[in-house]
């Protein structure tokens, strides 16, 4: 690719990874200029160098904007503490058979917070969520929730046949959002998340498994909840989407919403605000 | 030579290759990149190079700013600060102590 | 509205199916030509049999379609009564459509027939159909065992005789009878009467028995409680 596809690419990568790209990309550009040589064999892809760059400056994991870092000398803060409380379930317990999977679990999130909700296969984080969003009855337990919700369940959740705007209107006209409004917010949703042309989509039916993950996740958002309940909705996403979902996560974050995630991969978990482990 | 053991060497002592390169004055990317080849040390790539300079600016061993090229872009220059210099100075003595060891070794070894 | 939000989706959906399209469209018309001629009383009682098993297949798939999306459309804003209603309305229009090029064949091919009770018939057929689909969907969330169930209610209506009492608990026992009253130009309107009777009765239980069970399956759990942000 040329030096400026390139650069470009490198630009994105690093946005990714929560780098301010400037000064990286005006550096690496001059060096391209003064060797003359290609940008590949200079500094390689232009993901792993933004991966090599993200590390250096920041550790390994991945920064989210506007994160409070512990204050060095002279740093401010720059977020709000969280809000109000917007979920809060209380004792909620479930059996199976003569299987105990939730026993008493409490989970309380407020506006502006992301809660990791992780434990081994099988030790009830769906399950937990599902009774959040109110789709299972617990066999005890209570839950609250001020404000609109948004679920994404791990998988399904979408129509074979029909269109991602099609999905989208559909969502909206629940939400009270008209058609125009509810489909300019699911593109715009769609391409943050890299997936650009949504409008030209085929039906769901003819999607890959990651792609309709992303469709499955934007349907979530859509309507501005005020709780977001997301139960691993990034199977099948590439390396780089599954980025853009964090960097979504983190937006919604900024955004005052109340965001939970089930997950079973750590390395995201030092840029979470309160951690549930379950199975314990 | 075997490319994967030079790497390897290279990779433990990088970072201080490049505060004896900006010894000598302050540098940019490119020159820096230019001063090591010329020394022996081949060319590095700056896949390699750029994240090692971040790291160094990032613990503090050196500066950078950017300046106005003379009717050119902004280029970020880099210097030893205070700190920079004292581990230079430490290094070099450390290794001077560790290659004498390893030396040791190396002579036995051959028959 | 959101009624018709999700009559659109339903709409979109069923005329993306393919194997939905042709069985409404064809069935009917190759039981009806099976016996034109002789016995066209029969292809006539077939005809609007394979109507209303095509339509009863057409719901059951809708309502198998929707299931993936139900749970979501309920946190979106959705009320239980939106979805089916907008489901049946969906139906019902694909069904009022199919049925116009049947009763003008029937009308044309078969002057000596009523086609006041005709399309009589075929509207109750479809009025019918979509409640009695829709109903073994909620049943029966598979799609082999729902057309099992639809297969071998439509066995069971072409094989019982007319005057067997079993044959009223079937949901298109009617379209005999009315059928009787369209074909036979003596037929008393007693006929029509008994048959538009079954027709009212088995319409409210199968409505009924959709609103309950879609109200049951998506009903609001009470240990969630929500209020405005």
């Amino acid at each position: 690719m040329t030096a400026e596809e390139w650069l470009g690419r490198l630009t994105t990568e690093l946005h990714r990874r929560g780098v301010a790209p400037d000064a990286v990309v005006a550096e690496a550009a001059h060096h391209l200029r003064e060797s003359g040589q290609a940008p590949e064999r200079v500094f390689g892809p232009p993901a792993a160098y933004a991966a090599a760059v993200a590390e250096s400056l920041l550790g390994p994991g991945v920064e989210p904007p506007g994160w409070v870092r512990p204050a060095a000398a002279g740093e401010e803060p720059g977020v709000e503490p969280p809000g109000a409380v917007r979920l809060e379930a209380r004792g909620i317990t479930k059996r199976y058979a003569h299987r105990t999977v939730l026993d008493g679990v409490d989970l309380t999130v407020r506006a502006g917070e992301v809660v990791a909700v992780v434990g081994a296969n099988g030790c009830g984080k769906s399950t937990l969520l599902r009774i959040c969003a109110g789709l299972t009855s617990p066999d005890a337990g209570e839950v609250h929730v001020r404000g609109r919700l948004g679920y994404c369940p791990q998988e399904g959740g979408t129509v074979e046949r029909l269109t991602p705007d099609e999905h989208f209107v559909l969502i909206g006209a629940g939400r009270g959002t008209d058609r125009a409004t509810a489909r300019r917010q699911g593109r715009t949703a769609a391409a943050v998340l890299d997936w650009p042309g949504v409008d030209r989509s085929p039906v769901a039916g003819k999607l890959s498994g990651g792609t309709r993950q992303k469709l499955n996740l934007i349907m979530s958002g859509l309507g501005d909840p005020d709780v977001l309940l997301l139960d691993e909705p990034y199977q099948g996403f590439d390396k780089g989407s599954y980025l853009d979902f964090w960097q979504q996560v983190w937006r919604w974050r900024t955004e005052r919403k109340a965001v939970v995630v089930v997950t079973h991969l750590l390395s995201e978990l030092n840029r979470v605000d309160n951690v549930l482990e379950l199975g314990r | 030579m075997d490319r994967d053991r030079r790497a390897q060497w290279l990779r433990g002592v990088l970072d201080l290759c490049v505060l004896g390169a900006l010894s000598g004055g302050e540098s940019y990317g490119y020159q820096i990149a230019q001063r090591l080849e010329a020394g022996g040390l081949g060319p590095i790539a700056g896949g390699t190079l750029y994240p090692t300079l971040l790291r160094l600016e990032k613990i503090g061993l050196i500066r950078a700013d950017w300046r106005g090229g003379e009717g050119g872009p902004a280029r970020k220059y880099y210097r030893l600060s205070d700190t920079g210099a004292e581990t230079l100075a430490s290094a070099s003595a450390e290794w001077a102590g560790f290659a004498g060891v390893v030396k040791t070794f190396l002579e036995v070894a051959t028959p | 509205m959101r009624t018709l939000a999700v009559a659109e989706a339903t709409l979109r959906e069923i005329a993306r199916r393919r194997s939905v399209l042709v069985l409404l469209l064809v069935i009917p018309l190759a039981f009806y030509l099976a016996r034109r001629g002789t016995e066209w009383w029969q292809g006539l009682r077939f005809m609007v049999m394979g109507v209303g098993w095509a339509m009863s297949t057409a719901a059951l798939f809708a309502g198998n379609g929707a299931r993936a999306i139900e749970p979501r459309l309920r946190i979106s804003g959705y009320a239980a009564r939106h979805l089916w209603l907008g489901q049946l309305l969906a139906l019902w229009t694909v069904g009022a459509a199919v049925s116009v090029p049947y009763w003008v064949l029937v009308r044309v091919d078969l002057p000596q027939v009523r086609s006041g009770a005709m399309a009589l018939i075929l509207a109750l057929t479809v009025l019918i159909a979509a409640p009695f689909g829709l109903g073994i969907s909620a049943l029966l969330p598979r799609e082999l065992e729902g057309m099992l169930v639809l297969l071998t209610v439509l066995a069971m209506q072409t094989v019982l005789a007319p005057e067997a009492r079993a044959g009223q608990a079937l949901p298109f026992w009617f379209a005999r009878e009315i059928g009787v009253y369209a074909v036979e130009s003596d037929a008393g309107a007693d006929h029509l009467t008994k048959g538009l009777t079954h027709a009212a009765v088995a319409a409210v239980i199968l409505l009924a028995a959709v609103a309950v069970l879609s109200g049951l399956r998506l009903r609001r759990r009470r240990h969630l409680r929500l209020s405005a942000a």
